[in-house]
């Protein structure tokens, strides 16, 4: 626990560097910080204001999002490989949003996007845990049913021709590069509720680490504390793909860096989860952005690149052995 | 006190009959052991008798109850269960892990239980540092906090050192001497069973 207290005030300080840095030098970052109003016309005003901090406002709220997603996904399936792009969460998203652009019924970005989503991710979720038979066939199916949906986005996207068929494929990469305030006011209440929920349902989520039998035998059902894990997961993942598209390896890798950082307790592990999500999105979306301006790099590279090289170092330090 | 009988049972787990129509009557306030080689159906049936897997045919009673009419609560309170194998890859400790998901009268116990059995030298270590006989006396002792008027346990001593086995066995016997119905899956030796009241042997029927 005390290992992970300096998060809380590294957080901070991670925002305000993202804010200073990008394509554009910016003139007195704090003097604009602390005055919301002050010079609304200035170019250092619009640029904090209008472009870097949504942007930075979404890293953090999308990589909480994913982190909380992941660790709900790892306890409630009781396996350290579980993240929402395996349990075909993610992928259901990202189908259900391209058919709501494709027909026109909704643009990426908009509450109907996150609604297309909703339903894709949840009938996705739903589709993997029916057809499995065990904890560990949700790893496997839902491998499965990934694999399935995403070369169906893949190949719907390859077949594309339209106008918006550039933004399309850029939002199916993942990028925050299309963030605007509006995404924040749909991404903001969803993470609260959702870290709400997961937090009170934590202490039941502890108990799937039993294993299934072991929590019937005490008169509890481990198969619906699984299902509400997931039915929230569903929502995270679909507010986040629906509005920055699929973002790999967070979600998977920000519990078990969390884990390192204050144990299994879900209590803890969901929020830690969340920071740690939020703080590496962060410092990726940074460097996409900031490192060869103008030019945007990919961000799911980036997470990669700089997640997992923690991840690595904390499974290293927390000294298991072959056995 | 509580009875179990076990009627007619047949029991199949991936298209593969385990068990055919097998009876016993587990009596109550006595230790009973089911005895049998590797496959011949043990803890399968120990699964079932918990509520854990159907069964094909057959009826299995507790006190004249259908076992199958009883609900996950019900049955919660009436038994308590000791799997075998527990591998756990989360570093809760070995206090975090007996206490989890027990209720206020089960927590009052722990402290008593973790002394009985040994444990109180490793309670605040990670489950995932622990040996293999430690990790299944966790399992033990979360079934030894639960007053239940049932208990089953599967291999419970399969891991334990000599002086392990005896504490457990004698924390058995006093369960049994308060009335208690105690279920033990056990390998076929029947020499080593002296402690049990009751030997029902797999491969007879």
């Amino acid at each position: 626990m005390k290992k992970a207290l300096p998060l809380i005030f590294l957080l901070p300080i991670i925002a305000i560097a993202a804010l200073s840095l990008g394509a554009t030098d910016v003139s007195e970052l704090f003097r604009y910080l602390f005055n919301p109003w002050l010079n609304p016309e200035s170019a250092s005003h619009q640029i904090i204001w209008q472009i870097r901090a949504p942007r930075v406002g979404a890293a953090i709220l999308v990589g909480a999002a994913l982190g909380i997603a992941g660790s709900l996904a790892q306890s409630s399936t009781n396996n350290p490989l579980a993240d929402p792009a395996i349990l075909g969460t993610s992928a259901g998203a990202a189908l259900g949003v391209l058919l709501g652009v494709l027909t026109n019924v909704v643009t990426i970005g908009s509450i109907g996007a996150v609604v297309c989503a909703a339903i894709g991710a949840m009938a996705a979720t739903v589709l993997t845990f029916s057809l499995a038979r065990s904890a560990l066939q949700l790893i496997t199916i839902g491998i499965g049913v990934s694999a399935i949906l995403n070369a169906v986005v893949g190949l719907t996207l390859s077949a594309v021709n339209r106008p918006d068929a550039r933004s399309i494929s850029f939002w199916s990469f993942g990028s925050l590069s299309l963030v605007t305030t509006k995404t924040l006011y749909v991404l903001l209440p969803v993470l609260i509720i959702g870290a709400v929920i997961a937090w009170k349902s934590a202490p039941t989520l502890d108990l799937l680490s039993l294993g299934d039998a072991s929590v019937r035998h005490i008169g509890h059902n481990a198969q619906r504390v699984r299902f509400r894990a997931f039915a929230i997961l569903a929502v995270l993942v679909a507010v986040t793909v629906s509005s920055v598209g699929a973002i790999a390896f967070l979600a998977l890798a920000a519990p078990h860096i969390a884990r390192y950082l204050c144990g299994p307790r879900n209590r803890v592990l969901v929020i830690y989860s969340g920071l740690v999500g939020a703080m590496i999105l962060l410092i990726a979306d940074t460097a996409a952005r900031a490192l060869i301006p103008p030019f945007e790099l990919p961000i799911g590279l980036l997470t990669s690149l700089i997640g997992a090289p923690i991840l690595i170092a904390t499974l290293k330090k927390s000294g298991d052995v072959w056995r | 006190m509580a009875l179990i009988k076990i009627d007619q049972v047949s029991i199949s787990r991936g298209g593969k009959s385990v068990i055919e129509q097998f009876s016993a009557t587990i009596e109550p306030g006595k230790i009973t052991a089911i005895i049998g080689p590797n496959g011949s159906g043990k803890s399968t049936l120990l699964s079932a008798i918990a509520g854990d897997l159907p069964i094909g045919a057959g009826e299995i009673t507790f006190d004249g109850r259908n076992l199958k009419e009883i609900s996950v609560a019900e049955q919660s309170a009436l038994r308590s269960v000791v799997l075998q194998n527990r591998n756990y890859w989360l570093s809760y400790s070995t206090r975090e892990l007996i206490e989890m998901g027990q209720g206020p009268d089960e927590l009052l116990r722990v402290d008593a239980v973790m002394q009985a059995l040994d444990m109180k030298r490793f309670e605040n270590q990670s489950v995932t540092t622990l040996s293999g006989g430690e990790a299944q006396r966790i399992e033990i002792a979360r079934a030894l906090i639960r007053d239940t008027p049932i208990y089953l346990l599967d291999e419970p001593l399969s891991a334990q050192d000599v002086a392990s086995k005896a504490r457990i066995i004698a924390l058995l016997k006093g369960l049994r001497d308060k009335g208690k119905t105690i279920l033990v899956i056990a390998h076929i030796d029947k020499n080593s069973l002296t402690w049990c009241d009751q030997i029902i042997d797999t491969l007879a029927q």
